[in-house]
């Protein structure tokens, strides 16, 4: 468990980054938090000739409150992220999910955009980032270009980024006051990556009723999960255990699991059933008792 | 039955622990720390395949890698090796034994099995080489489960047997066939306990240095046994023991998988010997994973024949061993006792079981803490479950009709002879804990929310003290199971014990130190334990396992320091003229007994009258110094035993189980530590929660093992886990000196038995019946799914 030889470069600025990435060619390989990369290179799973640091990027560590969107640079970390009152504000889904995200330590070294980059379908940040219709902003030798999240995650720890492209920040539209979120995620144990997780969001007008709601699934698919069927059964509806029964059926058919040795396909079709069930439960929860009322 | 009881003082006293100033502040040393003038490090090729021949090994692109020093294969380690990899557990005579060297020699038989070998200026660079060795496989089919390996046309791992099975023995007791002939009822049950292995936190290593001059080996290493090492090395090298010398550090867990002897110290050895430097080997997690023992897997297949009243009058069983693609050190040993102990803590009179060693393409099986013990459990422990059920008789109820009576002991078993119990008292203590604690109503309070919790118990017995060494030998064990210790009071009256156990956080240091103090009459703190070095300490047969330590280190260690109190006394009585018989020993200060602020005189000067300034103190006849040693070799085992309450609940709908509570009814004999045995029984059903629930090594349908890291095998961590309660018994072991049993494995024996009992409770609408582990949450739900189309078939 020793990496190969390689090259570390610290990068000094991003232009200095992307240059690096450029003359590196197709063996570089960006290094973030290193939480998923550095096991990758003991293992010699990944063997780059170059590692371009981005450890000491400040300009990529802010978050930033632009009023309808917030924006994370890309080397923020996870802790941060979650702790930060700004994001807690405008978008409490995200630190909602954070939570979840193996623990406190990776979390202090993990970044944002690491979880991002590395798009592991089970992964909490890219399922936010489906629910909340991010925007992911990226920059290489032919300049910044952004990308929705529905076009960023495209197969299993696969991106539609170009090799010689950083991804530098996060751009998360805010959710509307008054958004109840909730994250229902199953693991073997504390820490460990979701066998499953559902993330919802939604906003319930003063007459009960849903008037927005999103829902996404890690863990299900070879990409996060986003349960459009279910929303539009939910939309405009008052919530009943029926209702959201139905719902949770159409987001388990949304899914396309794989099997593997802690969970077969069908196990993890049921957990999107229940864990839905459950989260639309918990979102739905305050309405429910007001109309009992 | 309490003729060892002691009066109370420093054995008995929950004190901290003298070892964990050190654990705690990262002081210890371990086996990496060590670092040798010219150094080399190794690392080993492994093999990809589960089965294929070797045809050619091409090492000469790795060594011309800058850097790299040497590179080994087969054919040169087979050639440098007096014997193949030993077996010390040798009970069935007629066992095929697979006599395989430390690296393959011309087939692997499975993934992992170490090819070659190379030793570099460094472990990078070792790795770096390893990608530049070639190794042309010609792959056989693969044997990768049981099946397998029975099925009549599988490919055979060693062709010179006639089929994948290595052996057979059956053990019988009374006339079972007659048993079953007559029982009112039978009730049979085909077990599955899942492929596991101990994961210390250190993983193995060794520095092995090579003298060229005088062929003398010094060896560092991380293991559980170092004299059984030193004996082993010498008949692998072919080296007089006297030659080799082995240290051992801190050991950063043990488990058990450390008592086993490994390829990787020979090959340290040799790589040594070949460059004439030292060489440092040490398995990464990824390697330990395929290179250290595995261990647990069976399937067991058991059956009673009882009477109505639920009285058990038969037992049945037969263990298939799942033995890996060679033999490890402790051959069958583990499954063997699987099989001795099946019966379990009952009164069967008639008992057959069977155990069938089969080798398929998987690595091999080791020790584990535990041995053989937690599937003997679960097989005992689940038919026992299931009669209550078919007879519809409270499972506690069956239990107690056939737990042995306290007036059977000794009792002899199909194998072995149980010393001391009370085996009805400890399972009742446990029940009323559980009822004043208040778990039934706790279950009901649940199942009014919709929520599913139930209660579960086990009984386990646990083998300790091992053993008799002659007796041992009969069996088959190729060593010795005595223990021996040595105490000595220096010149200014501080106390030294050497011992030839391992510490390897079981907080021996502590123990040891205990039994010297509260025989000699000293502060704890004036006594110094050491060990890890057989060039100064003495013999441990067998080893740091067996739950031994405690019972026969500190059995010796009381015989030891009975007497060095003797010739303490003797001295005071001497220079205090008075009758040693009217001295008293206490806080190190010898004085009359009765006469408090009388004359009396500290172990200083007791230290300074045996070393220094005799003339007038050392009474003539009494000869200078003050040292004793003490060989404990005892008459028999001790068994230790217990009761396991658990608390769960289930999510029905996903599975999953969650741990609420744990409570332990613990019998050790005479307790030395009561925190350190608490501690033990707690890391040990830890790693039975885990087997109950978490850990399993997989493999592929083609033989490839898919847990590597541990995102994969799953260890419980602090938030699986339940606050556990210990409560003690004590049945002294008569024949121990202290009355002392060991205890260090008794958590792994009773978790599994008593989660699946309390899974099955918690889900009372359901006949469950778990026979496979560990119970993952998808399986879990398939089997409450198959259980409720049952329930409304019916
Ligand atoms: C024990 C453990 C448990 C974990 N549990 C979870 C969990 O439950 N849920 C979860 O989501 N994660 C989990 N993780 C992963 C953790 O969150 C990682 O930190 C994260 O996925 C990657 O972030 P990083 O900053 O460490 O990235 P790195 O490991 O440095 O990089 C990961 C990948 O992303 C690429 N990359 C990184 N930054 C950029 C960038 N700015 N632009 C382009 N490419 C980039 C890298 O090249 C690499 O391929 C766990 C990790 C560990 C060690």
């Amino acid at each position: 468990m020793k990496p190969a030889p390689l090259d570390h470069v610290r990068a000094t600025g991003l232009d200095h980054a992307i240059e690096t990435l450029v003359a590196a060619g197709e063996d570089a390989k960006i290094l973030a938090g290193g939480q998923s990369l550095v096991p990758l290179l003991a293992m010699r799973l990944a063997q780059p000739t170059t590692l371009v640091d981005l450890g000491g990027l400040r300009e990529l560590d802010y978050i930033r409150d632009d009023g309808d969107t917030l924006e994370i640079g890309a080397m923020t970390r996870s802790r941060t992220v979650e702790t930060s009152p700004v994001v807690a504000g405008a978008v409490p889904l995200l630190p909602a999910a954070l939570r979840y995200v193996g623990h406190v330590t990776i979390r202090n070294r993990g970044t944002i955009g690491g979880s991002a980059a590395h798009a592991d379908p089970a992964a909490e940040v890219p399922s936010v980032l489906r629910a909340l219709d991010a925007e992911l902003i990226a920059s290489g030798p032919r300049g910044p270009r952004t990308i929705a999240a529905r076009d960023f995650f495209d197969s299993f720890l696969l991106t539609t980024l170009e090799p010689d492209e950083i991804l530098t920040a996060i751009r998360i539209p805010r959710q509307p006051s008054g958004s109840v979120v909730a994250v229902e995620e199953f693991a073997r144990r504390h820490g460990d990556f979701a066998l499953v997780a559902v993330l919802g969001a939604a906003h319930i007008d003063s007459s009960g009723r849903i008037a927005e709601v999103r829902i996404s699934i890690a863990g299900a698919a070879p990409t996060p999960v986003r349960a459009d069927a279910a929303e539009r059964l939910l939309v405009g509806r008052t919530p009943t255990p029926e209702l959201v029964r139905a719902a949770a059926a159409a987001a388990s058919d949304a899914t396309d699991p794989g099997s593997d040795i802690h969970a077969p396909a069908d196990y993890r079709r049921t957990l999107a059933t229940v864990l839905t069930r459950r989260c639309l439960t918990r979102l739905v929860a305050d309405t429910e008792r007001t109309e009992a009322a | 039955m309490t003729s060892q009881q002691l009066p109370p003082g420093l054995i008995g006293a929950r004190t901290r622990r003298k070892e964990d100033p050190r654990l705690l502040t990262g002081r210890a040393q371990f086996v990496d720390d060590v670092v040798l003038p010219g150094m080399l490090e190794a690392a080993v090729l492994r093999s990809p395949h589960p089965h294929a021949r070797i045809s050619s090994i091409d090492i000469s692109a790795a060594l011309t890698v800058p850097g790299v020093f040497a590179v080994l294969t087969g054919h040169e380690v087979r050639d440098a090796c007096a014997t193949p990899q030993p077996v010390v557990w040798r009970m069935i005579p007629d066992q095929r034994m697979t006599d395989q060297y430390a690296l393959a020699v011309d087939k692997v038989r499975y993934v992992g099995q170490p090819v070659a070998v190379v030793a570099a200026t460094d472990r990078y660079v070792a790795e770096d080489a390893l990608g530049h060795i070639e190794v042309e496989y010609e792959v056989l089919d693969p044997v990768v489960t049981l099946d397998d390996a029975l099925a009549a046309d599988a490919p055979l791992l060693y062709e010179d047997w006639p089929d994948n099975v290595s052996c057979r023995q059956t053990i019988p007791k009374g006339d079972a066939a007659t048993a079953f002939a007559e029982a009112d009822v039978v009730v049979t049950e085909t077990l599955t306990y899942g492929r596991q292995m101990g994961a210390p936190l250190e993983t193995r290593g060794a520095v092995m240095s090579w003298d060229p001059f005088t062929d003398h080996l010094e060896c560092w290493m991380s293991t559980q046994s170092p004299n059984l090492t030193r004996d082993l090395l010498g008949e692998v090298l072919g080296l007089p023991v006297d030659h080799i010398r082995v240290r051992t550090p801190h050991v950063g867990g043990g488990f058990g998988n450390k008592f086993d002897f490994y390829a990787e110290e020979v090959l340290a050895a040799l790589l040594s010997k070949r460059t004439g430097r030292p060489v440092k080997i040490i398995e990464d997690r990824l390697e330990s994973f395929v290179a250290n023992a595995h261990s647990r897997e069976q399937r067991i297949e058991v059956s009673v024949a009882a009477k109505a009243d639920g009285t058990i009058t038969g037992m049945r069983g037969t263990v298939w061993a799942v033995l890996g693609g060679q033999l490890a050190t402790v051959g069958i040993g583990p499954c063997w006792l699987s099989m001795a102990l099946m019966a379990g803590p009952y009164d069967i009179p008639n008992v057959e079981a069977t155990v069938v060693g089969v080798v398929t393409n998987r690595s091999p099986y080791g020790s584990y803490r535990g041995w053989g013990q937690p599937k003997a459990n679960f097989a005992h422990e689940r038919i026992i479950e299931k009669l209550a059920h078919e007879l519809g008789l409270p499972a506690n109820d069956v239990r107690r009709r056939n737990l042995i009576p306290a007036d059977k002991f000794p009792y002899p078993s199909q194998v072995f002879y149980y010393d001391s119990g009370n085996y009805a008292d400890c399972l009742d203590m446990a029940e009323n804990a559980v009822a004043e604690r208040g778990w039934r109503k706790r279950c009901d309070a649940a199942s009014n929310e919709g929520r599913a919790l139930g209660v579960g118990y086990s009984f386990h017995i646990e083998i300790s003290a091992l053993g008799p060494s002659k007796i041992m030998n009969q069996a088959g064990l190729q060593h010795s199971s005595f223990d021996e210790e040595v105490v000595r009071i220096d010149s200014a009256g501080g106390v030294t014990v050497r011992t030839g156990l391992s510490a390897m956080g079981q907080g021996i240091e502590t123990a040891l130190a205990q039994v010297a103090a509260h025989t000699l009459g000293v502060p704890l703190d004036s006594v110094t334990v050491l060990h890890g070095d057989t060039q100064t300490n003495p013999f441990t047969g067998y080893g740091t396992g067996a739950s031994r330590g405690a019972a026969l280190g500190g059995g010796a260690l009381l015989r030891a320091s009975t007497r060095l109190r003797d010739k303490v006394l003797r001295i005071a009585g001497h220079v205090l003229e008075a009758s040693p018989d009217d001295l008293e020993i206490a806080d190190g200060v010898i004085s009359v007994k009765g006469a408090p602020g009388g004359p009396s005189i500290t172990m200083r000067d007791i230290g300074d009258a045996a070393y220094r300034r005799l003339d007038g103190k050392l009474p003539d006849g009494e000869d200078p110094t003050l040292e004793e040693r003490d060989v404990l070799d005892p008459d028999n085992v001790a068994f230790s035993y217990g009761t396991t309450a658990v608390l769960v609940e289930v999510d029905r709908e996903t599975g999953r189980v969650d741990v609420l509570d744990y409570l332990l009814v613990h019998d050790c004999g005479t307790v030395i530590n009561p925190m350190i045995v608490d501690g033990q029984l707690h890391g040990g059903a830890t790693q039975g929660i885990g087997g109950a629930l978490y850990e399993e090594i997989v493999y592929s349908p083609e033989g490839q093992p898919l847990t590597t890291t541990f995102m994969d095998y799953l260890i419980p961590t602090a938030t699986e886990i339940p606050r556990f309660e210990t409560l003690h018994m004590t049945t002294t072991a008569d024949h121990i000196p202290g009355g002392f049993k060991g205890m260090g494995e008794a958590g792994t024996i009773g978790a599994a038995s008593a989660i699946t009992a309390a899974i099955e409770d918690a889900l009372p609408d359901l006949t469950l019946h778990l026979a496979r582990l560990p119970v993952s949450p998808p399986r879990l739900l398939d089997a409450i799914d198959v259980a409720t189309a049952s329930k409304e078939n019916s």
